[in-house]
């Protein structure tokens, strides 16, 4: 390992800036323990924009439109701004509804879970497992042949469809029309001041771009070649320093219950996160990567950020997302069907014979 | 590239599009006081009617606090029994009940009762809510933790008080905060 | 000959195939008889809490239940509060479901084993007595009832007299002296009667388990505005099931399991209907107390002179 590349200290700072400003950001206002979770900012931001009715949770976060945009600026300054995709347009949209579900079971995205364990949260052990399980069998089907075809390049225009919608959902954010839902009470009222979560996003979703950070991908490169990939140290650093900053600011408490937004049915918080593993793996990145990937120009990408929007939007009209009560059975099902579905393209996406 | 009629055309009709929506978009700022007052009417329609619900409740269920305060609380349970009736599934009817059954002493009850309430509306748990009870429900599971968790740990078969304990800790849950 | 050789394979051959098809269709065959397996039967005395006839409608899906889950085949028997611990001291029935008063002396007395308790009400498997006057008689605290004609329940109801008459002891109150005179109605649905008697001005004062309060409230025969409640007792348990000491420990634990994993959706079939148990028997479910929760009760009945402590 090159200790003087630079490309090893800008995954070193992504994880960094993550894990910090993760957990400063609930200090400064998010939820507890959800200073940054794409999956139940994508829920917040689908109710604000009407997909459900909860009045708890809707709120078009800024740091997921800070997410894509600084992306994109980003892929934009170093000239890798390529607008590029046509790889199982469909099943990645769909996909992208499964993502969010997996999550929504767990209570979280990645990044969430990986916050929820450095605050001390002892249910997320049970989404740790599920999601390292989930990556090692994408991993395996990976190499088995199963993979969703390769993308080409596309007119620029395609590229900058979803930084185009993302602007649009700022303008929202800041003119607020009467169509878009802000609610008053409950999680989707906790929020950082709006022009700093916004400019935090920007920050992490350019250093992620920069970085190609991931945390599924840290996940993956640890698992096939150990320490010698750059990511895992960007992994280690963003436990580090939230675990860090969470006992700093007193969010550090140790234990399996009573803690924010999590619940003790273990099972379906494994199976969850494997769901999230395994399709992260199939579609190249975990919730956050996508909307990375997006900002660069990838329509892939883009699709599996609207079937994340379509998926946040179910996830609370159909009772699927769990709460600190439990899993419901919408829950469980819409698991074991996530589980059904990326078994089936496992099985008709591969490419037989390859090895 | 070479740019033939048909994109000119295009070009052309794309251009008066654009200039349709600014143009819509323009008369619509025109009417910015309108617009603004539009969203104002809606973020005072959301207040009003939940400060109607508020007061609703405080109205259906006033002779309940009323029985309350005089003490008599055993006729205020009674009272509750009928307004319920009227009302099956309304959170406050929960609510209220677990407030009475926590005054009586009657801990694994009203912890039951939270819940099931807080289950229906998580306004009782938010801390800047009117209808919030966050005070009363962390007094609840301090002293339901200080009485029921030591009866469980020493009956760990005991499966009423481990259903307590569930309570006990989606409480807490509850009150730490989360997505919710 | 090699033809006769064959023949006579084949017709072993043959004879074998027969046997063998024949022992398939009789296995077959048997393996639909159901034949009613011997089942060991037991008796479960229920205390009647208002008639005979309410207490088998409500407690014959529970036990059909109970049978069910157990493999026992236990049948109701419905017995008189008065009468109980006498039959239980005979063994008429090993299993017991009655009040926490007759839990406490059966307890005392015999040795019962604590099973698990009712949850019906606000207070789940616990409950409280009333001293009730009605609204508007110029009764409006507890000293006024002094000299008033006041209407008990049955003698052995924890929550109908001993809550209530050990209540007034401590209050200063001797229901023998300072009442001009008290009764306990005969006949069954005495808690429903004494409730009726206050209302309609037979009796001034009654001595009202909240509970029956409660569900008359919830079905509309009384409003909780018609009466005052002057004192109210403290909260203890209720009705129980109970099991004689030398009961299997296996069937105990099993019937505490099968009470214990009551759902408002378990339903049994009795008389070719199906019937949802927790419903036809009034209850919302059944919890594991401790022999030490009855401490209350058993000193209520020391202060009151009650059995299982009386002393003549």
């Amino acid at each position: 390992m090159n200790m003087r590349d630079r490309d090893l200290w800008m995954v070193i700072l992504s994880g960094l800036a993550l894990g910090t400003l993760g957990v400063m950001l609930s200090v400064w206002g998010n939820p507890a323990n959800s200073g940054i979770c794409v999956s139940c900012f994508i829920e917040n931001s689908a109710g604000a924009l009407g997909l459900h009715n909860n009045p708890r949770m809707q709120y078009l976060r800024p740091e997921l439109i800070g997410f894509l945009l600084g992306a994109l600026a980003s892929a934009a300054i170093g000239r890798e701004f390529r607008s590029h995709g046509g790889s199982a347009p469909l099943l990645r949209l769909i996909a992208g509804i499964f993502l969010i579900i997996g999550c929504a079971v767990f209570i979280g995205c990645p990044i969430k879970l990986l916050l929820r364990l450095t605050a001390g949260d002892l249910t997320a052990v049970a989404g740790v497992l599920g999601l390292v399980c989930g990556v090692w069998i994408g991993i395996k089907a990976a190499v088995n042949g199963v993979e969703l075809g390769s993308q080409r390049a596309e007119k620029t225009g395609s590229g900058l469809l979803m930084p185009f919608l993302f602007l649009l959902m700022l303008a929202f954010l800041i003119m607020r029309p009467d169509f878009i839902n802000f609610s008053s009470q409950g999680s989707g009222a906790e929020a950082a001041p709006w022009v700093a979560a916004l400019a935090i996003g920007f920050l992490l979703g350019g250093l992620a771009q920069r970085s190609q950070f991931c945390i599924t991908g840290s996940i993956r490169d640890l698992i096939m070649v150990g320490l010698r990939s750059y990511m895992p140290w960007g992994l280690g650093t963003f436990l580090a320093s939230a675990l860090i900053v969470s006992a700093a600011t007193g969010r550090l408490h140790l234990g399996l219950y009573g803690q924010p937004g999590a619940h003790l049915e273990h099972l379906w918080s494994f199976l969850g996160m494997l769901l999230v593993g395994w399709l992260s793996i199939l579609l190249g990145g975990c919730p956050f990567r996508q909307l990375v990937k997006a900002g660069e120009g990838n329509t892939d990408a883009g699709l599996v950020v609207v079937g994340m929007f379509i998926g946040g939007g179910i996830a609370q009209s159909w009772g699927i997302a769990a709460t600190a009560a439990g899993v419901s059975m919408y829950g469980k099902a819409a698991v074991l069907a996530g589980l059904a579905f990326v078994l089936v393209v496992s099985l008709l996406f591969r490419k037989r014979g390859t090895l | 590239m070479k740019i033939d009629k048909f994109d000119k055309l295009l070009g052309l009709l794309l251009a008066s599009v654009l200039i349709a929506l600014v143009l819509v978009l323009w008369q619509g700022s025109d009417r910015q006081a309108g617009t603004a007052k539009a969203v104002a009417d809606r973020v005072m329609e959301r207040e009003l009617t939940y400060q109607a619900r508020v007061a609703l409740l405080q109205k259906l269920y006033g002779p309940v606090d009323e029985l309350r305060r005089k003490g008599e609380l055993q006729t205020a349970l009674l009272k509750l029994d009928e307004v319920s009736r009227q009302y099956p599934g309304e959170a406050h009817g929960h609510v209220l009940q677990a407030e009475i059954l926590h005054e009586m002493g009657v801990l694994e009850e009203a912890l039951a009762s939270y819940v099931a309430g807080i289950r229906l509306n998580g306004e009782y748990i938010d801390r800047k809510s009117p209808l919030s009870r966050r005070e009363a429900i962390s007094r609840l599971v301090t002293e339901g933790e200080r009485d029921i968790v030591s009866r469980a740990k020493a009956n760990p078969a005991n499966r009423t008080l481990a259903t307590a304990l569930t309570n006990i800790n989606y409480l807490k849950s509850r009150l730490a905060g989360g997505c919710e | 000959m090699s033809v006769c050789n064959m023949l006579h394979k084949n017709s072993a051959s043959l004879k074998a195939l027969t046997q063998l098809l024949i022992t398939l269709l009789c296995t077959f065959g048997l393996s639909g008889c159901n034949f009613k397996q011997e089942r060991k039967v037991m008796k479960i005395g229920y205390m009647i809490c208002n008639s005979e006839q309410e207490t088998i409608a409500r407690f014959a899906p529970l036990t059909r239940y109970l049978s069910d889950k157990t493999g026992v085949e236990f049948v109701p028997v419905p017995v008189d509060t008065a009468d109980f611990e006498g039959r239980f001291q005979k063994g008429e029935f090993a299993l017991t479901h009655g009040n926490s008063l007759l839990y406490v002396i059966l307890r005392e007395n015999h040795g019962l084993q604590l099973l698990a308790s009712e949850k019906r009400g606000h207070f789940g498997s616990r409950t409280a007595g009333a001293i009730i006057a009605r609204k508007g008689g110029g009764i409006t605290k507890l000293t006024d009832i002094r000299g008033k004609r006041m209407v008990f329940g049955p003698m052995l109801a924890p929550t109908g007299y001993l809550a209530e008459y050990d209540l007034m002891l401590r209050s200063g109150i001797d229901p023998e002296r300072d009442l001009a005179y008290y009764a306990i109605p005969p006949g069954s649905y005495k808690h429903e009667k004494l409730i009726y008697a206050v209302l309609y001005g037979q009796f001034d004062v009654a001595a009202a388990p909240m509970l029956d309060l409660e569900t008359m409230v919830k079905e509309g025969k009384i409003a909780a505005d018609d009466f005052v409640i002057l004192a109210q007792t403290p909260v203890i348990p209720y009705c129980t099931f109970g099991a004689a000491k030398e009961t299997d420990p296996k069937l105990v634990a099993k019937i505490r399991q099968a009470l214990m994993e009551l759902t408002p959706e378990t339903a049994v079939d009795v008389a070719g209907e199906r019937i949802k148990v927790l419903k036809a028997a009034w209850v919302d479910g059944f919890e594991e107390l401790q022999d030490s929760d009855f401490n209350p009760i058993r000193e209520m009945a020391k202060r009151v002179n009650m059995p299982p402590y009386a002393k003549y």
